[in-house]
Protein backbone atom coordinates (compact mmCIF):
# COMPACT_ATOMS: atom_id res chain seq x y z
CA UNK A 1 0.00 0.00 0.00
CA UNK A 2 1.18 3.71 -0.71
CA UNK A 3 1.38 5.52 2.34
CA UNK A 4 0.64 8.68 -0.15
CA UNK A 5 -2.86 9.05 -0.65
CA UNK A 6 -4.02 7.34 2.49
CA UNK A 7 -6.27 7.50 5.02
CA UNK A 8 -4.37 7.46 8.26
CA UNK A 9 -5.54 6.60 12.05
CA UNK A 10 -2.47 6.69 14.70
CA UNK A 11 -4.16 6.08 18.06
CA UNK A 12 -1.99 7.88 20.79
CA UNK A 13 -1.26 10.02 18.29
CA UNK A 14 -0.14 13.35 19.73
CA UNK A 15 2.85 12.84 21.91
CA UNK A 16 5.83 10.61 21.94
CA UNK A 17 6.11 7.82 19.82
CA UNK A 18 3.01 8.43 18.33
CA UNK A 19 3.34 11.86 17.46
CA UNK A 20 6.78 10.88 16.01
CA UNK A 21 4.47 8.15 13.88
CA UNK A 22 1.54 10.66 12.97
CA UNK A 23 4.08 13.16 11.72
CA UNK A 24 6.16 10.52 9.46
CA UNK A 25 2.72 9.18 7.84
CA UNK A 26 2.05 12.86 6.97
CA UNK A 27 5.15 13.48 5.47
CA UNK A 28 4.60 10.70 3.72
CA UNK A 29 1.75 12.01 2.09
CA UNK A 30 -0.92 10.27 4.15
CA UNK A 31 -4.08 12.17 5.35
CA UNK A 32 -3.86 11.71 9.12
CA UNK A 33 -6.38 11.21 11.93
CA UNK A 34 -5.15 11.28 15.47
CA UNK A 35 -6.94 10.12 18.39
CA UNK A 36 -5.65 10.78 22.13
CA UNK A 37 -7.24 10.86 25.30
CA UNK A 38 -5.47 14.05 26.03
CA UNK A 39 -6.93 17.11 24.88
CA UNK A 40 -4.07 19.37 25.66
CA UNK A 41 -1.59 17.50 23.36
CA UNK A 42 -4.49 17.50 20.69
CA UNK A 43 -4.29 20.95 20.78
CA UNK A 44 -1.02 20.87 19.69
CA UNK A 45 -0.72 18.65 16.63
CA UNK A 46 -0.23 20.05 13.26
CA UNK A 47 -3.79 21.92 11.78
CA UNK A 48 -3.35 19.48 8.98
CA UNK A 49 -4.04 16.39 10.85
CA UNK A 50 -7.60 15.50 12.23
CA UNK A 51 -7.40 15.18 15.69
CA UNK A 52 -10.50 13.71 18.09
CA UNK A 53 -9.94 13.49 21.74
CA UNK A 54 -10.99 9.35 22.33
CA UNK A 55 -10.62 7.13 24.77
CA UNK A 56 -9.92 3.78 23.32
CA UNK A 57 -10.63 2.06 25.84
CA UNK A 58 -14.33 2.77 25.80
CA UNK A 59 -16.49 0.57 22.48
CA UNK A 60 -18.91 3.32 22.66
CA UNK A 61 -16.77 6.13 22.92
CA UNK A 62 -14.98 4.73 19.88
CA UNK A 63 -18.01 3.67 17.99
CA UNK A 64 -18.71 7.50 18.11
CA UNK A 65 -15.64 8.54 16.91
CA UNK A 66 -15.46 6.59 14.26
CA UNK A 67 -18.62 7.24 12.75
CA UNK A 68 -17.11 11.00 12.90
CA UNK A 69 -14.35 9.80 11.16
CA UNK A 70 -16.10 8.22 8.43
CA UNK A 71 -18.32 10.56 7.93
CA UNK A 72 -15.57 13.27 7.01
CA UNK A 73 -12.99 10.82 5.17
CA UNK A 74 -15.45 8.07 4.19
CA UNK A 75 -12.86 5.21 4.83
CA UNK A 76 -9.45 3.91 6.48
CA UNK A 77 -6.81 2.41 4.80
CA UNK A 78 -4.42 2.43 7.57
CA UNK A 79 -4.70 1.42 11.40
CA UNK A 80 -1.66 2.33 13.90
CA UNK A 81 -2.74 0.98 17.49
CA UNK A 82 -0.06 2.81 19.37
CA UNK A 83 -2.15 3.80 22.33
CA UNK A 84 -1.10 2.55 25.55
CA UNK A 85 0.82 3.07 29.03
CA UNK A 86 3.53 1.55 30.61
CA UNK A 87 3.07 0.20 34.22
CA UNK A 88 6.32 -1.65 35.55
CA UNK A 89 5.34 -3.35 38.83
CA UNK A 90 6.84 -6.78 39.82
CA UNK A 91 4.86 -10.02 40.63
CA UNK A 92 6.03 -10.35 43.96
CA UNK A 93 6.24 -6.61 45.25
CA UNK A 94 8.26 -5.93 48.31
CA UNK A 95 7.79 -2.46 47.64
CA UNK A 96 4.36 -2.24 48.48
CA UNK A 97 3.32 -2.05 51.93
CA UNK A 98 0.05 -3.05 51.94
CA UNK A 99 0.81 -6.15 50.43
CA UNK A 100 3.80 -7.95 48.65
CA UNK A 101 1.02 -8.96 45.78
CA UNK A 102 1.35 -7.09 42.13
CA UNK A 103 -1.63 -4.94 42.42
CA UNK A 104 -4.38 -6.87 40.57
CA UNK A 105 -6.61 -3.11 39.71
CA UNK A 106 -3.26 -2.00 38.13
CA UNK A 107 -2.53 -5.12 36.40
CA UNK A 108 -6.63 -4.94 35.09
CA UNK A 109 -6.04 -1.66 34.04
CA UNK A 110 -2.96 -2.13 32.38
CA UNK A 111 -4.29 -4.84 30.20
CA UNK A 112 -7.02 -3.09 29.37
CA UNK A 113 -5.24 0.47 28.26
CA UNK A 114 -2.51 -1.93 26.38
CA UNK A 115 -4.54 -4.59 24.89
CA UNK A 116 -8.28 -4.39 25.35
CA UNK A 117 -7.74 -0.75 23.83
CA UNK A 118 -6.15 -2.76 20.73
CA UNK A 119 -9.50 -5.12 20.64
CA UNK A 120 -11.73 -2.82 20.61
CA UNK A 121 -10.38 -0.35 18.28
CA UNK A 122 -9.39 -2.57 15.69
CA UNK A 123 -12.49 -4.78 15.78
CA UNK A 124 -14.28 -1.57 15.17
CA UNK A 125 -12.06 -0.44 12.01
CA UNK A 126 -11.95 -3.89 10.56
CA UNK A 127 -15.61 -4.01 10.42
CA UNK A 128 -15.70 -0.95 8.07
CA UNK A 129 -12.75 -2.04 6.14
CA UNK A 130 -14.23 -5.09 5.15
CA UNK A 131 -17.71 -3.73 4.52
CA UNK A 132 -16.24 -0.83 2.09
CA UNK A 133 -13.43 -3.60 0.80
CA UNK A 134 -10.95 -1.67 2.08
CA UNK A 135 -7.73 -3.77 1.22
CA UNK A 136 -6.29 -1.68 4.52
CA UNK A 137 -3.36 -2.42 6.73
CA UNK A 138 -3.25 -2.35 10.73
CA UNK A 139 -0.23 -1.80 12.78
CA UNK A 140 0.01 -2.44 16.51
CA UNK A 141 3.13 -0.93 18.74
CA UNK A 142 4.13 -3.96 20.33
CA UNK A 143 7.45 -3.63 22.71
CA UNK A 144 10.17 -5.51 23.63
CA UNK A 145 8.66 -6.51 26.76
CA UNK A 146 6.57 -8.99 25.05
CA UNK A 147 8.99 -11.05 25.26
CA UNK A 148 9.18 -11.05 29.08
CA UNK A 149 10.81 -8.40 31.43
CA UNK A 150 11.16 -8.61 34.72
CA UNK A 151 9.32 -5.79 36.56
CA UNK A 152 6.56 -5.45 33.85
CA UNK A 153 3.90 -8.60 34.65
CA UNK A 154 1.45 -6.90 33.13
CA UNK A 155 2.89 -4.36 30.44
CA UNK A 156 4.82 -8.04 29.41
CA UNK A 157 1.79 -9.90 29.10
CA UNK A 158 -0.55 -7.09 27.45
CA UNK A 159 2.43 -6.78 24.71
CA UNK A 160 2.10 -10.62 24.33
CA UNK A 161 -1.32 -10.58 23.56
CA UNK A 162 -0.69 -7.91 21.45
CA UNK A 163 2.07 -9.71 19.21
CA UNK A 164 -0.46 -12.95 19.68
CA UNK A 165 -3.49 -10.82 17.81
CA UNK A 166 -1.33 -9.47 15.11
CA UNK A 167 -1.00 -13.20 13.60
CA UNK A 168 -4.08 -13.96 14.22
CA UNK A 169 -5.44 -11.26 12.39
CA UNK A 170 -2.56 -11.75 9.56
CA UNK A 171 -4.18 -15.16 9.06
CA UNK A 172 -7.98 -14.42 9.46
CA UNK A 173 -8.16 -11.14 7.69
CA UNK A 174 -5.69 -12.18 4.75
CA UNK A 175 -8.49 -13.40 3.05
CA UNK A 176 -9.86 -9.95 2.55
CA UNK A 177 -6.70 -8.19 1.55
CA UNK A 178 -6.31 -6.65 5.34
CA UNK A 179 -2.74 -7.44 6.95
CA UNK A 180 -1.57 -7.24 10.37
CA UNK A 181 1.72 -6.65 11.53
CA UNK A 182 3.54 -5.05 14.62
CA UNK A 183 6.77 -3.26 14.95
CA UNK A 184 8.09 -4.05 18.77
CA UNK A 185 10.63 -1.07 19.71
CA UNK A 186 13.37 -1.63 22.48
CA UNK A 187 14.20 1.33 24.69
CA UNK A 188 13.48 4.35 22.62
CA UNK A 189 14.32 7.68 23.36
CA UNK A 190 11.33 9.74 24.43
CA UNK A 191 10.44 11.55 27.58
CA UNK A 192 8.04 8.21 28.63
CA UNK A 193 11.32 5.79 28.73
CA UNK A 194 13.06 8.53 30.42
CA UNK A 195 10.64 9.39 32.95
CA UNK A 196 10.32 5.51 33.87
CA UNK A 197 13.93 4.31 33.77
CA UNK A 198 16.94 6.04 35.86
CA UNK A 199 20.33 6.84 34.08
CA UNK A 200 22.02 3.84 35.34
CA UNK A 201 19.15 1.33 34.11
CA UNK A 202 19.31 3.51 30.62
CA UNK A 203 23.55 3.36 30.75
CA UNK A 204 22.97 -0.13 31.40
CA UNK A 205 20.75 -0.84 28.11
CA UNK A 206 22.82 1.03 26.01
CA UNK A 207 25.86 -0.87 26.85
CA UNK A 208 23.97 -4.25 26.14
CA UNK A 209 22.66 -2.91 22.59
CA UNK A 210 24.78 -4.08 19.62
CA UNK A 211 24.37 -0.55 18.53
CA UNK A 212 25.38 1.21 21.94
CA UNK A 213 22.27 3.50 21.83
CA UNK A 214 18.60 4.39 22.25
CA UNK A 215 16.83 3.95 19.21
CA UNK A 216 15.09 7.19 18.25
CA UNK A 217 11.19 7.64 17.53
CA UNK A 218 11.30 8.33 13.53
CA UNK A 219 12.84 5.10 13.49
CA UNK A 220 9.93 3.57 14.88
CA UNK A 221 7.93 5.61 12.43
CA UNK A 222 9.99 4.46 9.74
CA UNK A 223 9.60 0.25 10.15
CA UNK A 224 5.78 1.16 10.65
CA UNK A 225 5.61 2.55 7.08
CA UNK A 226 7.40 0.15 5.96
CA UNK A 227 5.33 -2.32 7.22
CA UNK A 228 2.24 -0.51 5.40
CA UNK A 229 4.06 -0.24 2.11
CA UNK A 230 5.70 -3.72 1.61
CA UNK A 231 2.30 -5.70 0.25
CA UNK A 232 3.62 -9.14 1.36
CA UNK A 233 4.52 -8.48 4.98
CA UNK A 234 1.94 -9.78 7.15
CA UNK A 235 1.58 -11.66 10.44
CA UNK A 236 5.05 -9.48 11.78
CA UNK A 237 6.59 -8.24 14.37
CA UNK A 238 9.23 -6.20 13.76
CA UNK A 239 12.09 -6.08 16.33
CA UNK A 240 13.42 -2.35 16.39
CA UNK A 241 15.76 -2.59 19.32
CA UNK A 242 18.80 -1.74 18.09
CA UNK A 243 19.81 -5.48 18.31
CA UNK A 244 19.26 -5.83 22.02
CA UNK A 245 17.41 -9.05 21.89
CA UNK A 246 19.93 -10.92 19.87
CA UNK B 1 -27.48 -26.55 -9.66
CA UNK B 2 -25.44 -24.16 -11.83
CA UNK B 3 -21.84 -25.82 -12.58
CA UNK B 4 -19.83 -23.30 -11.56
CA UNK B 5 -21.10 -22.26 -8.32
CA UNK B 6 -21.25 -26.21 -7.66
CA UNK B 7 -17.35 -26.76 -8.26
CA UNK B 8 -16.90 -23.34 -6.02
CA UNK B 9 -19.08 -24.76 -3.53
CA UNK B 10 -17.46 -28.51 -3.37
CA UNK B 11 -14.26 -26.66 -3.03
CA UNK B 12 -14.51 -24.22 -0.31
CA UNK B 13 -16.98 -27.37 2.00
CA UNK B 14 -14.51 -30.09 0.37
CA UNK B 15 -17.81 -31.92 -1.02
CA UNK B 16 -17.98 -33.98 -3.90
CA UNK B 17 -19.96 -32.04 -6.88
CA UNK B 18 -22.80 -34.11 -6.38
CA UNK B 19 -23.32 -33.30 -2.91
CA UNK B 20 -23.87 -29.43 -3.48
CA UNK B 21 -27.65 -29.68 -3.48
CA UNK B 22 -30.18 -26.56 -2.37
CA UNK B 23 -30.79 -27.84 0.91
CA UNK B 24 -27.35 -28.25 1.93
CA UNK B 25 -27.78 -26.62 4.94
CA UNK B 26 -24.24 -25.67 7.22
CA UNK B 27 -25.60 -27.52 9.74
CA UNK B 28 -24.72 -30.34 7.68
CA UNK B 29 -21.19 -29.22 6.62
CA UNK B 30 -19.05 -30.00 9.38
CA UNK B 31 -16.19 -27.27 7.65
CA UNK B 32 -19.10 -24.67 7.15
CA UNK B 33 -17.78 -22.87 10.43
CA UNK B 34 -17.11 -18.62 10.50
CA UNK B 35 -13.82 -19.22 8.78
CA UNK B 36 -15.14 -21.08 5.64
CA UNK B 37 -17.97 -18.31 5.55
CA UNK B 38 -16.03 -15.71 5.06
CA UNK B 39 -13.75 -17.69 2.02
CA UNK B 40 -16.70 -18.64 0.41
CA UNK B 41 -17.96 -14.45 0.00
CA UNK B 42 -14.11 -13.71 -0.98
CA UNK B 43 -14.63 -16.72 -3.71
CA UNK B 44 -18.14 -15.50 -4.84
CA UNK B 45 -17.56 -11.81 -4.72
CA UNK B 46 -14.20 -13.26 -7.06
CA UNK B 47 -15.84 -14.91 -9.21
CA UNK B 48 -19.21 -13.02 -10.17
CA UNK B 49 -17.65 -10.07 -9.56
CA UNK B 50 -19.87 -8.44 -6.83
CA UNK B 51 -19.94 -7.39 -3.76
CA UNK B 52 -22.29 -8.97 -1.04
CA UNK B 53 -23.84 -6.35 1.77
CA UNK B 54 -23.26 -7.88 5.46
CA UNK B 55 -27.03 -9.11 5.79
CA UNK B 56 -26.58 -11.51 2.64
CA UNK B 57 -22.74 -12.52 3.83
CA UNK B 58 -24.96 -13.54 7.10
CA UNK B 59 -27.98 -14.77 5.85
CA UNK B 60 -25.79 -17.77 3.74
CA UNK B 61 -26.82 -20.72 6.02
CA UNK B 62 -27.86 -22.98 3.59
CA UNK B 63 -26.88 -23.63 -0.88
CA UNK B 64 -30.41 -22.55 -1.23
CA UNK B 65 -29.69 -18.72 0.84
CA UNK B 66 -26.27 -18.77 -1.42
CA UNK B 67 -28.27 -19.05 -4.58
CA UNK B 68 -30.81 -16.57 -3.30
CA UNK B 69 -28.00 -13.78 -2.45
CA UNK B 70 -26.37 -14.56 -5.46
CA UNK B 71 -29.45 -13.84 -7.72
CA UNK B 72 -30.48 -10.65 -5.24
CA UNK B 73 -26.78 -9.16 -6.63
CA UNK B 74 -27.40 -9.79 -10.30
CA UNK B 75 -26.27 -12.97 -11.15
CA UNK B 76 -27.54 -15.25 -13.67
CA UNK B 77 -27.44 -19.01 -12.38
CA UNK B 78 -28.48 -22.00 -14.54
CA UNK B 79 -31.12 -24.21 -12.54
Amino acid sequence: MQTKGAIALITGGARGLGQAISCHLQNCGATVIVWDRDAEALRQIPTTMDGLQVDVTHPLEVKAALSTVLEKHGRIDILVNNAGLIYSEPLFNLMNPESPIHDYTRFRNTLTANLDSVFIVTSAIVEQMIQRRTRGVVVNISSISAQGNEGQTAYSAAKAGVNAMTVTWAKELGRWGIRSNAVAPGFIDTESTRSALTESSLKHITSNTPLRRLGMATEVAQAVTTLIENDFINGAVLNVNGGLTI
Amino acid sequence: MDKRLSEILAAIFRLREDEIKPDLKKADVGRWDSLTQMDLVVSLEKEYSIVLGIGDIVGMVSVAHIVDALKKNGVQLAN
